[in-house]
């Protein structure tokens, strides 16, 4: 903080940093939704619909949870299966603790965290890592799985955030991004997106509602679409409730009726794991049946009423903030053309009855709640990379007010919530006395009269006011809020007209010189994990085809129609450096492949005769169609070989 | 230094009485023109241009959809600020009439919350408010720049006494 902050030279002329002027690369832009419980990534290039990408398995969402047990890091659910038994060294819903101070953690957790310069870090044996390094690892994976499928390097991303999320947690998911190797567009806000997504762009205009209830998050936000522009009038929310604060009071009761009476890490853990799939299930059953066999529950039968009884009390604390935010747009439920449901916690029932009490209508629940986020941040993220897309205009506000602390730790309030960003505002300020050449700036945001009740962003001393009488010297301090409702405040000295920019780096967030540093071990770690995979994809292609000729030299024998004698030696020497190659497990994905495409190559001849010869042989006494079909069958092979091998080429060179 | 001024950003005669509608349709226009999501090609200094030029606008439009922060900005134009205590340019004084209303008022809150009618006090609060922001606007109209600032500065004294009543503090 103080490093950056150094405002000893506060008066000499300095121009702001300008910002980096980098072409963009249209169409190679991809949509994060990171989320409490699980994110995953979208892609919409150059106008195309909006589409999320599964791994290999089919799976869309990837668990948010990191392990850290053992040298390697793993994500997703791989990572969660590891939670049990190192409940301590695997984290999930990082999210909750993003530009969070220790102080403002007030819920349990099973980790061991370690607190430094107001900074914290999860100690996970040995190795201690924020919150931001934590949330990079995930964005990560989720790059990785995007440049597989666009078939080489990702250009930027939009990563969508609560909207209820203060200026700390934006710059820290907008640095895990940074360290994830990703250039931020733009942080958006998750019901903002989710209005995006669902389409209301199609209507002319309308008033809608989004109620985003995540896994640790809660957000709500009112919107006015006219003309091609999006205004969200006003935006409310919790950014420290969701659907894993009804998991834990379920997993508390249950550890209950187990009559344990202290819990250790392993069947709390259990218990929460337990406690989700039972939510889920009472979605759609009345009766679950659930058993914890490290606290002795087996067989206990789980109703929806008694389920219901447990998490109402969290879930009515969303009803306030719907309240205040319909107010803070001055409109009335029955003025609004639609409430659009997000997050995977409104498919409780519960939830639905209650947003359907607040706003008085049924709720639009046509997209899958888990994924409507990740699209509008495709299509905004395409849009942002410059693709030729009709693309609407995001109006958003800023979702808590900025502001000063004054004598008697009082706030002034300098810009108000649900101003709509970007946005400026200035504050004058003038010396009390010749003496005085310094002041102390006190940033913080929230609602509460009180600096001490709300969040502090930034505390920074302008030194070097000129001495002259009182109020006289005039400082102009300007706050300017970005489109990601990021701070920046610049201090103008009036008589000299002397300014300086200081980048509001939070309280509680990494400096940016520790920031650039992990970019830096990330990038060359990236370059590590990008070969690694480029080489495990080339050895399972390699091994592929190796097979395949294997099985075709022993079907030719020794028969020289099909395999002259010369060929079938080249052939058998491509093969073994085939064998060569696969045995070594450090061979890169470059050598790998041109290893496959010398096999492919010498014993294409050979192929083509085989192919010739089995067509021949198949024809005699066959139909036509089955004759057809055949052809087709190799038409198709040959289009999934050809498909693949360009693809991998096309990584190696941009790679290089 | 030059005030930009948010009337002629928004296209609107530099008055009191606005038309909604030209309000937000020229606010919508210029919206779409300035957002900095506009000019993703553009270079740093461009980039940084859209983003001030937005906040311009944004506060613009900010001031003057709402009739009281356009009363202000009225006041300000003519040459009184109401954030600022300059004996001439500042914030009119109030006088001591209406600070011994107020001392009076308080002690009717102080009633209302033990056990009296909170929402009786709230209604008159709010009536009082909405016939000052009257009074402030018809003073605008007819120019009367200082007069309309004292009426704003009572009103400022009334939704703060409003504010408490809300918080129940």
């Amino acid at each position: 903080m103080a490093d950056s902050l150094d405002t000893s030279a506060l008066f000499q002329i300095e121009e702001p940093e300008a910002p980096r002027a980098r072409r963009r690369a249209a169409g190679r832009a991809i949509g994060i939704d990171l989320g409490t419980t699980h994110s995953l990534v979208a892609v919409a290039p150059s106008g195309a619909a909006p589409r999320v990408l599964a791994d290999a398995g089919g799976n869309v969402l990837v668990p948010s949870v990191v392990s850290y047990v053992g040298a390697d890091t793993r994500v997703g659910v791989a990572a969660r299966a590891e939670q049990v038994d190192h409940p301590q060294q695997v984290i999930s819903s990082v999210k909750r603790f993003m530009g969070r101070s220790a102080q403002d953690i007030g819920f349990s957790h099973p980790y061991r965290i370690v607190s430094a310069d107001g900074v914290i870090r999860f100690d996970v044996g040995g190795r201690r890592l924020t919150p931001i390094e934590v949330s990079a690892e995930i964005l990560a994976v989720l790059r990785t799985r995007a440049e597989v499928e666009l078939g080489g390097a990702v250009d930027g991303a939009v990563i969508t955030v609560p909207a209820y999320f203060d200026d700390a947690q934006r710059q820290a998911t907008k640095d895990a991004g940074r360290i994830a190797g990703l250039d931020v567009y733009r942080l958006l806000a998750e019901p903002t997106a989710a209005a995006l997504a669902y389409g209301l762009d199609r209507g002319d205009t309308g008033l809608f509602a989004v109620y985003d209830l995540g896994g640790g998050t809660f957000d709500i936000s009112v919107l006015r679409l006219r003309e091609g522009v999006f205004q969200v009038l006003a935006t409310g929310g919790d950014s420290a409730l969701g659907g894993d604060d009804f998991d834990r009071a379920l997993a508390a009761w249950l550890i209950e009726r187990a009559g344990v009476t202290a819990p250790d890490h392993g069947q709390t853990a259990e218990a929460l794991h337990v406690a989700r799939a039972a939510k889920e299930t009472l979605s759609s059953e009345d009766v679950v049946a659930v058993d914890l066999p490290r606290a002795g529950l087996a067989g206990f039968e789980l109703t929806r009423a008694q389920l219901e009884a447990i998490v109402t009390p969290i879930a009515r604390r969303t009803i306030s903030p719907c309240r205040q935010a319909l107010k803070d747009a001055g409109i009335a439920p029955e003025e609004l053309d639609g409430v659009v449901l997000v997050g995977g916690s409104t498919r409780t029932p519960l939830v639905r009855r209650l947003v359907e009490q607040v706003f008085r209508r049924e709720p639009l629940v046509d997209l899958d709640p888990d994924q409507v986020v990740a699209f509008g941040a495709a299509i905004q993220a395409d849009i942002l990379s410059g693709s030729p897309r009709e693309g609407v205009t995001l109006l958003d506000v800023v979702p808590l007010s900025l502001g000063l602390e004054t004598m008697g730790g009082i706030v002034e309030k300098i810009i108000a919530r649900n101003s709509t960003i970007p946005i400026a505002a200035r504050q004058v300020f003038t010396n009390y006395s010749e003496q005085q050449t310094a002041m102390t700036i006190h940033v913080v945001q929230g609602e509460r009269e009180l600096a001490a009740d709300c969040k502090s962003l930034a505390r920074f001393e302008l030194r070097g006011i000129p001495r002259l009488p009182p109020s006289m010297a005039r400082v102009e301090v300007v706050f300017q809020l970005d489109a990601d409702a990021l701070l920046t405040v610049t201090a103008r000295e009036l008589m000299t007209g002397a300014k300086q920019t200081v980048e509001v780096k939070p309280t509680y967030g990494l400096s940016a010189a520790e920031v650039d540093a992990l970019v830096t071990e990330s990038y060359d770690r990236a370059e590590e994990d990008f070969a690694a995979r480029s080489s495990a994809e080339a050895r399972v292609e390699l091994g592929r085809v190796a097979l395949a000729v294997r099985a075709a030299l022993d079907d030719a024998g020794d028969d020289v129609s099909v395999l002259p004698a010369e060929e079938r030696e080249q052939v058998v020497g491509a093969l073994a450096d085939a064998d060569a190659t696969l045995a070594a497990p450090s061979a890169s994905g470059k050598a790998t492949d041109a290893v496959r495409l010398r096999l492919e190559t010498v014993s294409e001849p050979f192929a083509r005769r085989r192919m010739e010869r089995s067509l021949l042989s198949g024809m005699q006494g066959k139909r036509v169609e089955e004759v057809e079909r055949a052809i087709d069958d190799e038409g198709d092979l040959d289009a999934r070989r050809g498909g693949h091998g360009p693809e991998l080429t096309g990584v190696g060179h941009d790679e290089g | 230094m030059i005030i930009p001024d948010h009337f002629a950003l928004l296209s609107l005669p530099r008055q009191v009485d606005i038309d909604r509608d030209a309000l937000e349709a020229r606010y919508l226009e210029l919206a779409r023109e300035f957002h900095p999501d506009r000019v993703v090609a553009a270079d740093g200094a461009g980039q940084r241009a859209a983003v001030e030029r937005s906040s311009e606008l944004n506060e613009a439009y900010r001031t003057l959809r709402d009739p009281v922060r356009r009363a202000e900005y009225l006041c300000k134009l003519g040459g009184i600020d109401l954030e600022s205590t300059d004996p001439k340019q500042g914030a009119p004084a109030m006088g001591h009439a209406f600070l011994l209303d107020m001392i009076e008022r308080r002690e009717r809150l102080a009633v209302a919350r033990d056990g009296g009618d909170i929402e009786a006090f709230r209604g008159d609060v709010e009536r009082e408010l909405s016939a000052v922001t009257a009074t402030a606007i018809a003073e605008l109209r007819r120019e009367r720049i200082r007069s309309a600032a004292e009426q704003l500065v009572a009103r400022r004294y009334l939704q703060r006494l409003l504010d408490e009543v809300d918080a129940g503090s």
